[in-house]
C-alpha cells in the first residue's frame, strides 16, 4: 500500500486519502476563451514517471495536499501543501 | 493400504481422534491431515477436477496437488484444503471431494475413459472455448449441467461462516518471508540489531527442508541447531514469529499480506504488514516428473515421501521406487532403506550420476538404473508396480521396457525456487540453466531474495546468504545485525540436474495434476496455434487450480518451448500475481460482515420513528423512515395516505440526512458567488436562497438552500447523496483554487437534526408549538430564516418548501432534536399532524416538479432542467466557461417534462425509455427517459418526471414509456413538470 507523509499528520496509509486530480494544470483566467477552458478540463498529459497530483486527507485532517508520485513505480517522493513544489534535483 | 505408521519422527505421543468421510481414525499430535490419512492406510483421498481420477497425497507441503479435502462441516466447512497443510486436531472431520459415492469407487471416473476413447474429449485443452461454439440449445440442456456435475472441487458451504476473522495491520523494520534455514538465520541475525522483525512461515513447524532430515543420533547436532535457532527467535523480544501464516502477496510500499490460521475464537487473522525491508527466503519446491499415470495415488514427490518418513514417522509404502533427474532424490532412497523399508529400484534419467551417489546405492544394495525412465505407473487405483525403460541417448525414445515392483514411487524433476513474492515487485523471472528453473533477480535496497528461493541448494550457503542479507538490510536502517552460528553439518549443494521434461512414451502424462492438464493438452494447444505462455495457460487452464501452477509451470513451459523449437529462456514465463496460495474471503472481510459491513447512520429521531412503527430504508448510509404504515396498510396505501394528508392537513418528515455546511469568513459571500450559479452576495441576512452548483465542465453538480445568518456567516444545505463530495469540493476550492479567500467551511451535518413541517396547517402547528416565534407571513415570509430557542434548545427555522405546500424546515441541535420533534407532534395533534416518510417526500416533490439526484444524474445541463435563467450574467462562477458549449445548449437535448399515465392506474416504470411509436425498437426511437415516478393522490393518477427531446414544446402530446426488459409499454401524456400549484401560491400563502 502507498504511504503518504501528510505534513500535518505524519505518514499515513493511502486508504486515509482520496485522490483528487492532476496538480500540474494551471487554471485559466475567468475570462479566458472557451477553447482554453476546454483544454484545461479535458486534456491530460498522463506521463510515465514522476507526476504531481492532489490528494485529500479525507479520513484525517482533511487537508488537500500535493503529492509527487511515480506513475511507473508508485513511489511517492515528495508531499507538500497545495502551493508548494518539490525542489528540482540538480 | 500402503502407508503406515513406522516411527516417531518429530511427533509427540498424544493420540488424536478424527474422521475421514465419517469413518473414525486415529492420528498423533503434530500430524497433518495428510500424514494421518497415510498412517491409516488411506491411498485414494479424492477425485480429480475434471476426469475424476483417483488422487492421493503427493507431497508434504504447500505444493500438494492430490490430497485436497474439505475440513470441517456445516458453516465451518473449508473446501479444497491441502491435507498436507492442515494440522490434525482432536475431533476433526475430514471429507473427500468430487466423488460419488466414495473416493475409491466413483461413478464419474468414466470421464477419464471417455477422454481416452473419444476424439477431442469433453475436457481436453480449450474445452471452455470449444463447448461454447456448439449449438446454444445443447449447451443449456446438456453440456452445462453435465460439466457442472462432473467438474469441480469441494462444495462451498451453504450456510454462513460462524467463525470470526480479524484483520491486523502492523509495522516492522524487517520482514522475513519463510522460516527455513535461510529465513531462520536471517531473522536471528537481524534480531540482534534490536530492530523489529517479523517472520512468516506457512507451516506449523519451522525449519523448512531441515524437517526432511532424519531425527537420529547422527543428526542430533543439526537438529539442535534448528531447535536452538527457533528458541532464540521466540526468546527475542523484538521478533514476531508467525507460523501457519501464508504470506501471499507483496504490494507497493513494501506491504506484505498474509493469512494466519489460529486456534481459538478467531479462525484466521489477515495481516497487513508494512515492512521497511523484506528478506524473501521462501525456499524451493520439488516439481514432478512427467510420465504416464504420474497422478496415481502413491506417486509422491521424493522430498514429500522423505519428510513423511523422517518428520511424521510415516512410511509411505512397504516398497519404494525412486525416479529422478537430479541428485536430491537419492537421499529419500537412502533414508527409506536405512529405516528398514525396501527400495526396489532407483531410476535415474541421467547417464552419469556421481560416483558418491552410486556408491551409496551399492553399499545399501539399491539397484540403480541409469539413463532410464519410468514410462508409467501401474495399478488399478494406487501404484502397485512401475514400468521402466532405457532412454535413448537423444532422449527421444525408450527401449527395453521392464516391470519393477513397488507400492510407492518417489520422484523428483528438480527444484523450483518460490519466486512469487520476488516477482510481485515487478521484475520478470529469468531462466537459470544451472538449476533448470526460473529465478528473480531482486536484490536491495528494499528486498533481498536469499537461499533456495534464489536458486541455491546448499544448507551452509543458504544460511550464509540469510545472514548476509540481514546485515545489509539492517545496515541500511542504521543498525548492526549479529552473527549466527553456522549449522554443524552441510547438506546437499548442487543437485546436478539434467532436465527431463517429459518421458517419450505413450500414456496419460499429467503436467498440472490439480487441474487435470496433460502434456498432450500442452502439445495440442501449440498445434491449435497458441504460442505465448499467457495463451497456453488460458487455453489449457494450466496453473489455474489452487496451487497456482507451483508444480506445473516450469514443466509446461519446457514442453511448449520444445514444440516451438525455442529455448525455455526464450519462451519465458508469466509474472506471478497475488495471492500465491488460496486464502479465505473471511480474512479480507474481517469483522466487517453482516450488519457491520458498512457503517449505519441514524438520525436523532430514530427511536421515535421505531416507536411509531416506521418501516426503514437505507438512503446512502442513513436509515430513514420510508413510510409509517397503519394497521393493514401496504406501502402503496401508506404513502398515498401520507401524501394526500400533507396536501390537506399537515405532516412532518425527518430530513436530517441533508448535508449541512457552515461557511464563515469575510469573503464567504464572494466564495458562494463563485461556487453557485446565482448571486449570494446580494442575499439579505435572515433570508434563504435556492442555489445550484455546476461542475467545471458545465454539468449540474448539486443543489440546495443556503441561508445567511450574518454578513460573514452562511448555512448551506446539500443533497443527502452529495453531502460528502460537496464538502470535499469546497475545501478543495479554498485550499487549491482560491487560497486568497478568507473563508472557512465546516461540516455541521451531525450538529443539527432537521425536520420538514409541510401542509396547509403547518403555520398553525408551529405557532402552537413555539408561541415565542411569529410565524405570520409578514414576520416570517417565504424564504425567511429565524433563529429561536425552545426549552434551552437552539433552533434555526427556514421557511422553504420541497413539497409545494406551505412548509418550514426546523433545524434543532441534535441532542434536543427528538424533544423538538415531539413538541411539534404534540402541538400538531389539534391540526391532525402525521409523520411522513421518504416515499411521500418523493411523491410530493415529483408532484411539485422539483429535481433531485434521480434527475441531477451528472449528465444534465441547466437548460435540461429549465434553470438556465438562474445563471447570473453579472459574475463568474464555476462551470460558466463551458456551460454554453454547442452540445450543452443543443435544442435536441432531452429536457425535463412531466408525464402522466393516459390510463391513470397504470404505473410508469423509472428507467423507461420514451419513444414516439409503441412498436418501434427503443434503440431506434429514443426520445428520452423516465427519471422518477409516483402515484399522485392529488391528480388521481400515476405521474412521472422524465427527460424528453423537444421538452415543454411537446406538452399535450401522447408518447410511450417503454421498458423492454420487462416487456412493458405505457402510453403517457406529456405535461408540465409542475403538476401541483405551478404558480407557487401555496408556498407563499
Amino acid at each position: 500500500m502507498l504511504r503518504i507523509n501528510c505534513p500535518y499528520c505524519g505518514e499515513r496509509e493511502h486508504s486515509e486519502f482520496t485522490y483528487g486530480e492532476d496538480a500540474t494544470r494551471t487554471t485559466p483566467d475567468n475570462d479566458a476563451p472557451m477553447e482554453q477552458w476546454n483544454t484545461f478540463v479535458y486534456e491530460r498529459i498522463n506521463p510515465a514517471g514522476e507526476h504531481l497530483e492532489y490528494w485529500h486527507h479525507a479520513f484525517g485532517c482533511r487537508a488537500w495536499l500535493k503529492v509527487q508520485r511515480n506513475t511507473l513505480t508508485h513511489d511517492i517522493s515528495w508531499v507538500g501543501l497545495p502551493h508548494e513544489n518539490p525542489q528540482v534535483q540538480s | 493400504m500402503s502407508g503406515f505408521r513406522h516411527g516417531q519422527g518429530r511427533l509427540g505421543d498424544a493420540t488424536l481422534h478424527f474422521s475421514f468421510d465419517g469413518k473414525p481414525m486415529l492420528g498423533r499430535a503434530g500430524d497433518t491431515v495428510a500424514s494421518a490419512l497415510l498412517a491409516n492406510g488411506v491411498e485414494v483421498v479424492g477425485r480429480s477436477f475434471k476426469y475424476h481420477r483417483p488422487r492421493g497425497v503427493t507431497s508434504s507441503g504447500p505444493e500438494e496437488t492430490g490430497a485436497l479435502v474439505t475440513i470441517g462441516a456445516g458453516g465451518k466447512a473449508d473446501p479444497n484444503a491441502r491435507a498436507t497443510m492442515e494440522p490434525l486436531t482432536q475431533g476433526l472431520e475430514v471429507f473427500s471431494q468430487n466423488c460419488f459415492p466414495s473416493p475409491k469407487f466413483d461413478l464419474m471416473s468414466i470421464n477419464g475413459l471417455a477422454g481416452a476413447v473419444l476424439p477431442g474429449s469433453l475436457f481436453s485443452a480449450g474445452f471452455y472455448y470449444k463447448t461454447f461454439m456448439w449449438p446454444a440449445a445443447l449447451w443449456y440442456k446438456f453440456y452445462e449441467p453435465s460439466i457442472r456435475a462432473a467438474a469441480g472441487m469441494g462444495t462451498p458451504p451453504k450456510v454462513a461462516d460462524p467463525d470470526i476473522y480479524d484483520r491486523i495491520q502492523s509495522f516492522c523494520d524487517l520482514a522475513v518471508v519463510g522460516g527455513g534455514c535461510a529465513g531462520l538465520a536471517a531473522a536471528l541475525s537481524a534480531a540482534q540489531s534490536g530492530l523489529r522483525v517479523v517472520m512468516f512461515d506457512e507451516h506449523n513447524d519451522l525449519g523448512g527442508q531441515l524437517l526432511n532430515e532424519v531425527n537420529n543420533q547422527a543428526n542430533a547436532d543439526l537438529e539442535q541447531w534448528r531447535v536452538n535457532t527457533i528458541a532464540a527467535l521466540y526468546a527475542a523480544g523484538n521478533v514476531k514469529v508467525l507460523t501457519r501464516t501464508v504470506c501471499w502477496g507483496r504490494f507497493d510500499g513494501n506491504t506484505l499480506a498474509a493469512h494466519q490460521s489460529v486456534d481459538g475464537k478467531v479462525r484466521q487473522n489477515y495481516h497487513k504488514v508494512q515492512a521497511k525491508k523484506i528478506i524473501i527466503a521462501a525456499g524451493a519446491i520439488e516439481r514432478p516428473l512427467v510420465f504416464g499415470n504420474n497422478d496415481k495415488p502413491n506417486v509422491m514427490l521424493a522430498s514429500g515421501a522423505r519428510r513423511m518418513l523422517n518428520h511424521y514417522g510415516i512410511a509411505t509404502g512397504k516398497m519404494l521406487a525412486v525416479f529422478t533427474n537430479n541428485d536430491s532424490a537419492y537421499q529419500t532412497a537412502f533414508d527409506y532403506i536405512d529405516a528398514g523399508i525396501k527400495v526396489s529400484a532407483l531410476v535415474d534419467s541421467r547417464q552419469y550420476p556421481s560416483q558418491e551417489l552410486l556408491d551409496g546405492c551399492a553399499s545399501r544394495g539399491i539397484s540403480v538404473h541409469t539413463q532410464a525412465v519410468v514410462t508409467q505407473a501401474k495399478g488399478w487405483q494406487a501404484v502397485r508396480s512401475i514400468e521402466i525403460a532405457d532412454l535413448a541417448a537423444n532422449g527421444e525414445r525408450v527401449s527395453n521396457r521392464r516391470r519393477v515392483e513397488c507400492d510407492v514411487l518417489a520422484h523428483s524433476g528438480g527444484w523450483t525456487p518460490q519466486v512469487q513474492m520476488a516477482s510481485h515487485g515487478g521484475k520478470p523471472p529469468i531462466y537459470d540453466k544451472k538449476i533448470a528453473a526460473f529465478i528473480v533477480d531482486d536484490q536491495a535496497p528494499d528486498t533481498y531474495s536469499v537461499g533456495a528461493a534464489e536458486g541455491e541448494n546448499g544448507l551452509l550457503v543458504c544460511v550464509a546468504q540469510g545472514v548476509e542479507a540481514a546485515k545489509a538490510a539492517c545496515a541500511l536502517l542504521g543498525k548492526e545485525a549479529g552473527p549466527v552460528a553456522l549449522p554443524p553439518q552441510e547438506r546437499a549443494g548442487a543437485t546436478n540436474i539434467v532436465p527431463l521434461w517429459s518421458v517419450p512414451a505413450k500414456g496419460k502424462q499429467w503436467v498440472d495434476i490439480q487441474h487435470d492438464v496433460t502434456a498432450a493438452d500442452v502439445v495440442q494447444s501449440h498445434q491449435e496455434g497458441f504460442v505465448s505462455v499467457e495463451h497456453l495457460k488460458r487455453y489449457t487452464t494450466l496453473g489455474m487450480a489452487n496451487d497456482q501452477g507451483r508444480t506445473s509451470n516450469v514443466n509446461a513451459l519446457a514442453i511448449m518451448a520444445k514444440c516451438r523449437g525455442i529455448s525455455i529462456a526464450q519462451a519465458g514465463t508469466t509474472r506471478f500475481r497475488a495471492p500465491i496460495a488460496p486464502v479465505s474471503m473471511g480474512g479480507f472481510g474481517g469483522r466487517e460482515v453482516g450488519q457491520y459491513f458498512k457503517p449505519v447512520r441514524r438520525t436523532p429521531m430514530q427511536e421515535w420513528h421505531e416507536n411509531a412503527g416506521a418501516v426503514f430504508v437505507q438512503a446512502g448510509m442513513y436509515m430513514r423512515p420510508q413510510y409509517y404504515p397503519q394497521a393493514g396498510e401496504t406501502i402503496d396505501d401508506a404513502y398515498e395516505r401520507e401524501t394526500a394528508h400533507v396536501r390537506q392537513k399537515v405532516g412532518i418528515c425527518d430530513v436530517t440526512s441533508l448535508g449541512k455546511i457552515e461557511i464563515v469568513g469575510p469573503d464567504a459571500a464572494e466564495f458562494l458567488d463563485r461556487v453557485y450559479i446565482n448571486m449570494f452576495s446580494t442575499l439579505k441576512v435572515g433570508k434563504a436562497r435556492y442555489g445550484v452548483m455546476l461542475r467545471e465542465d458545465g454539468i449540474v453538480y448539486d443543489d440546495g438552500t443556503t441561508s445567511r445568518f450574518a454578513d460573514d456567516r452562511f448555512f448551506m444545505t446539500t443533497t443527502t447523496a452529495k453531502a460528502g463530495p460537496v464538502m470535499a469540493y469546497l475545501e478543495r476550492c479554498l485550499e487549491i483554487d482560491w487560497p486568497e479567500l478568507k473563508v472557512r467551511v465546516s461540516s455541521v451535518s451531525e450538529r443539527w437534526g432537521a425536520m420538514a413541517v409541510a401542509g396547509p396547517n403547518a403555520r398553525a402547528t408551529l405557532t402552537a408549538a413555539f408561541p415565542s416565534v411569529d410565524f405570520s407571513n409578514e414576520a416570517f415570509p417565504f424564504m425567511g430564516v429565524v433563529h429561536a430557542e425552545h426549552n434551552g434548545a437552539k433552533m434555526v427555522l427556514l421557511r422553504i418548501s420541497f413539497s409545494g405546500e406551505m412548509a418550514f424546515e426546523v433545524y434543532a441541535e441534535s441532542e434536543h432534536a427528538t424533544d423538538i420533534w415531539q413538541t411539534i407532534i404534540d402541538a400538531g395533534k389539534a391540526y391532525d399532524i402525521v409523520p411522513y416518510g421518504l416515499e411521500t417526500l418523493g411523491a410530493l416533490r415529483i408532484e411539485k416538479g422539483h429535481v433531485t439526484g434521480a434527475e441531477l444524474d451528472g449528465r444534465v445541463t441547466l437548460g435540461d432542467v429549465h434553470m438556465d435563467g438562474m445563471a447570473s450574467k453579472k459574475k463568474w462562477f464555476v462551470g460558466k466557461n463551458l456551460k454554453d458549449r454547442e452540445g450543452m445548449v443543443h435544442p435536441d437535448r432531452p429536457q425535463l417534462v412531466g408525464l402522466k399515465s393516459v390510463d391513470p392506474r397504470t404505473p410508469i416504470s423509472t428507467g423507461s425509455i420514451l419513444v414516439n411509436d409503441a412498436n418501434a425498437s427503443a434503440g431506434a426511437d429514443k426520445q428520452g427517459w423516465v427519471s422518477s415516478m409516483t402515484y399522485s393522490p392529488e391528480l388521481g393518477s400515476f405521474i412521472a418526471l422524465g427527460f424528453l427531446r423537444g421538452g415543454k414544446e411537446r406538452i399535450g402530446q401522447r408518447i410511450y414509456a417503454a421498458y423492454p426488459v420487462k416487456g412493458i409499454t405505457v402510453e403517457v401524456e406529456v405535461v408540465s413538470n409542475h403538476f401541483v400549484d405551478p404558480t407557487n401560491e401555496r408556498v407563499k400563502g
